[in-house]
């Protein structure tokens, strides 16, 4: 091959490639909108205080940012929004292990973020994060729940609580909360938690009286 | 020797200030891997020396990539600059420009509320990855890099002699130009934010910035071994062009995840497990080009670009086929693996490429013949050595965070603090010993042909 047909190769080949990503980003770009929930105000003053505090100079939003801080793409699927809210304006009130210093976010500038956050959660992503294939295979290989156990697993309790070394680090670790507090306490404190710990950012469990007490029996039994 | 056109000088300064900005990314990268054991180490938070890391990567590679290309043109060329005082210029222009940018990192670092938006843009930091710069910067930072084509494009008007060396440097930096604007468009949705936000980091890393370097590989081969022209310009279209063909619409490798049609999982996972090919190319012809030489004067040079060949090989290309696929990838996005294939492939490709372009042009430009390679060895193996043990402890950490984290469903914060902490250690450890090698490159890069070297003898005759 000679030096011209060797660069002809790489400027039309180059080319070539280029106009089908272009192509392909037209394409893409039609379809943006279709994959994602409609993006108001709110939302958009979010993306903007997202910017404005460098977020992603720790986190990772879409799997992309610094890997230093959890991914933030389907927080608000997980943890309760009153929790998010506290811990954004003053990290360690809401989580005394928290890592995350207090920068400064005020009241508004927390639920926009919130709402953002809320809306990349439901962007389709193509199934990313995936569910974790041995948690999602639930409970332990063949056993059943108890009853209790199934009231903590559709709550949703194990993505702020650890039992056992599974589970969130946000909320207190459970595996011994059974040798820590009485039926009373525990009973009184899923109704109301705020007037149990000062500056709870843990939601009131929003449960029929039988599923509380299937609860606080499980929790009973943690020592 | 010296240089044949005395305004190829000015790629000294370029190379200065990218020699101190290496060093302050380094010492920042430090004080980044201490935070991961300790978070609240140090007045500025990660966020702040995590910019700051990467912010001066960027930079100093790219303005070690224009004095090099200041040194070239001329030389290929055959003629004087078209004009040294505007080169000049726009150097100070960068350096100015530079600081002032880092300045406003350090008081957003500070006080974040500085960086409340001004008529809806915020004014120190754009909270974008690798692309922070507030827009003020970003005008100037085109003006800039407009100014620098300019004054090249102006010097090969001025003899017209169209080398394919020249042609494709020049080319790619123009396409590097123009792949920094998709990045200067605010758009309210985040997934078009990150679409358009890779345009500018995919197509520069695995686009234009390989084009430059298969265009300085091919200048190197011919400035340390004597290679004939020819024979490493056909090559380098060959390798660059394969570059572009798998790297375009590798890009695809991005848009798996992030909101985008599932079609680019095909389009991103077969293209991008092709990149590794051109990158194999150029090893081979930096090993066939150089096995024959005898002779040679610059052996530091020689080690640079072969070492630079090769890891960008391993870095770049092994160390991103292993999650290319979108089938890994699915389980690997997000975590240190990104990580570990970030280091090794910047290092590879980039700070070996221009660390290899200071040690061939920079004798030349003090006016030295010769000059004891010593501290350049010594420099390689530091920094070579304290990286692939980097690059293995955070392998090792994305290994056990894709597994007890995706696999397991362990919480991200249990598994960074707890089961990966030895990692970190040893990550920060090896940090000091590359920042050894880097000290001692600094100290090279400001003696070199400004020591007397040392008179080899010939061995007394003895029976």
């Amino acid at each position: 091959m000679s030096n011209k047909a060797a660069r002809n190769l790489f400027i039309f080949g180059s080319l070539f490639f280029f106009v089908i990503f272009l192509g392909l980003t037209y394409d893409t770009m039609g379809k943006l909108d279709g994959r994602a929930p409609e993006i108001t105000e709110q939302i958009n003053a979010g993306k903007m205080v997202w910017h404005k505090y460098d977020c992603i100079g720790c986190h990772t939003i879409f799997g992309n940012g610094s890997y230093f801080a959890p991914d933030l793409t389907k927080t608000t699927l997980n943890k309760p929004k009153s929790y998010l809210r506290q811990f954004l304006m003053d990290p360690k009130s809401a989580n005394p292990n928290a890592s995350m210093p207090k920068l400064g976010i005020r009241a508004e500038e927390a639920d926009d973020l919130i709402a953002f956050l809320d809306w990349t959660s439901k962007v389709d992503t193509n199934g990313w994060p995936p569910k974790p294939i041995l948690a999602a295979a639930g409970g332990v290989a063949g056993k059943e729940l108890t009853e209790g156990q199934k009231v903590y697993q559709s709550h949703g309790c194990s993505a702020c609580h650890t039992i056992n070394g599974i589970g969130g680090t946000t909320g207190p670790d459970l595996t011994r909360v059974g040798a820590k507090h009485d039926r009373a306490w525990l009973v009184g404190h899923f109704k109301d938690p705020a007037a149990f710990v000062k500056n709870s950012a843990m939601p009131k469990v929003e449960a029929p009286e039988t599923d509380i007490e299937k609860l606080t029996d499980y929790m009973l039994t943690l020592k | 020797m010296s240089v044949k056109y005395q305004s190829q000088k000015i790629a000294e300064y370029f190379y200065t200030f990218a020699v101190v900005l290496f060093l302050v990314q380094v010492v920042v990268g430090i004080i980044a891997a201490l935070q991961f054991i300790w978070p609240s180490f140090f007045i500025l938070n990660f966020n702040t020396i995590r910019t700051l890391h990467i912010n001066a990567l960027v930079v100093w590679i790219l303005t070690g990539l224009m004095g090099a290309t200041y040194y070239v043109v001329p030389e290929e060329s055959e003629t004087e600059l078209w004009s040294l005082p505007l080169a000049k210029l726009q150097f100070w222009a960068t350096v100015v420009a530079i600081t002032a940018v880092v300045l406003g990192y350090i008081w957003m670092g500070l006080s974040p509320q500085a960086n409340s938006p001004i008529m809806g843009i915020n004014p120190l930091n754009e909270g974008r990855e690798y692309i922070e710069a507030p827009r003020w910067a970003d005008v100037l930072i085109v003006i800039s890099v407009l100014l620098f084509l300019f004054i090249n494009f102006m010097t090969m008007l001025k003899t017209k002699k169209w080398t394919g060396i020249q042609g494709t440097l020049v080319g790619g930096l123009l396409v590097l130009a123009l792949m920094y604007l998709p990045g200067m468009v605010y758009s309210k949705s985040m997934v078009k934010d990150q679409f358009w936000w890779w345009w500018v980091i995919h197509l520069w890393v695995e686009g234009a910035w390989e084009v430059i370097a298969g265009a300085l590989l091919a200048f190197m081969l011919m400035k340390v071994v004597g290679a004939k022209r020819e024979v490493v310009e056909k090559w380098m279209y060959i390798e660059v062009g394969f570059v572009m063909f798998t790297g375009i619409l590798g890009t695809g490798h991005h848009y798996y995840w992030i909101g985008t049609p599932s079609y680019w999982l095909w389009v991103g996972g077969i293209f991008s497990s092709l990149e590794p090919v051109p990158l194999l190319f150029m090893v081979w012809d930096a090993f066939r080009t150089t096995r024959e030489a005898r002779n040679v004067e610059n052996k530091a040079g020689l080690y640079y670009t072969v070492a630079h060949a090769i890891f960008n090989f391993v870095g770049a290309g092994l160390w991103g086929i292993i999650h290319t696929l979108p089938q890994i990838n699915k389980w690997t996005h997000g975590t240190q693996i990104t990580t570990a294939h970030g280091h090794l492939a910047f290092y590879g490709a980039y700070v070996l490429l221009v660390m290899a372009m200071i040690y061939i042009t920079l004798p030349s430009i003090r006016g030295v013949k010769s000059f004891n390679a010593s501290r350049a060895f010594q420099s390689f193996w530091w920094m070579t050595i304290s990286m692939v043990f980097i690059v293995l402890t955070i392998t090792g950490a994305g290994m056990v965070q894709v597994y007890m984290e995706r696999l397991m469903g362990l919480d991200y914060v249990a598994v960074k603090a707890n089961y990966n902490l030895w990692f970190w250690i040893i990550r920060a450890i090896f940090g000091v010993g590359f920042l050894i090698g880097v000290g001692i490159f600094v100290i090279d890069f400001f003696r070199l042909g400004k020591e007397p070297v040392p008179v080899v003898t010939a061995a007394p005759e003895r029976a």
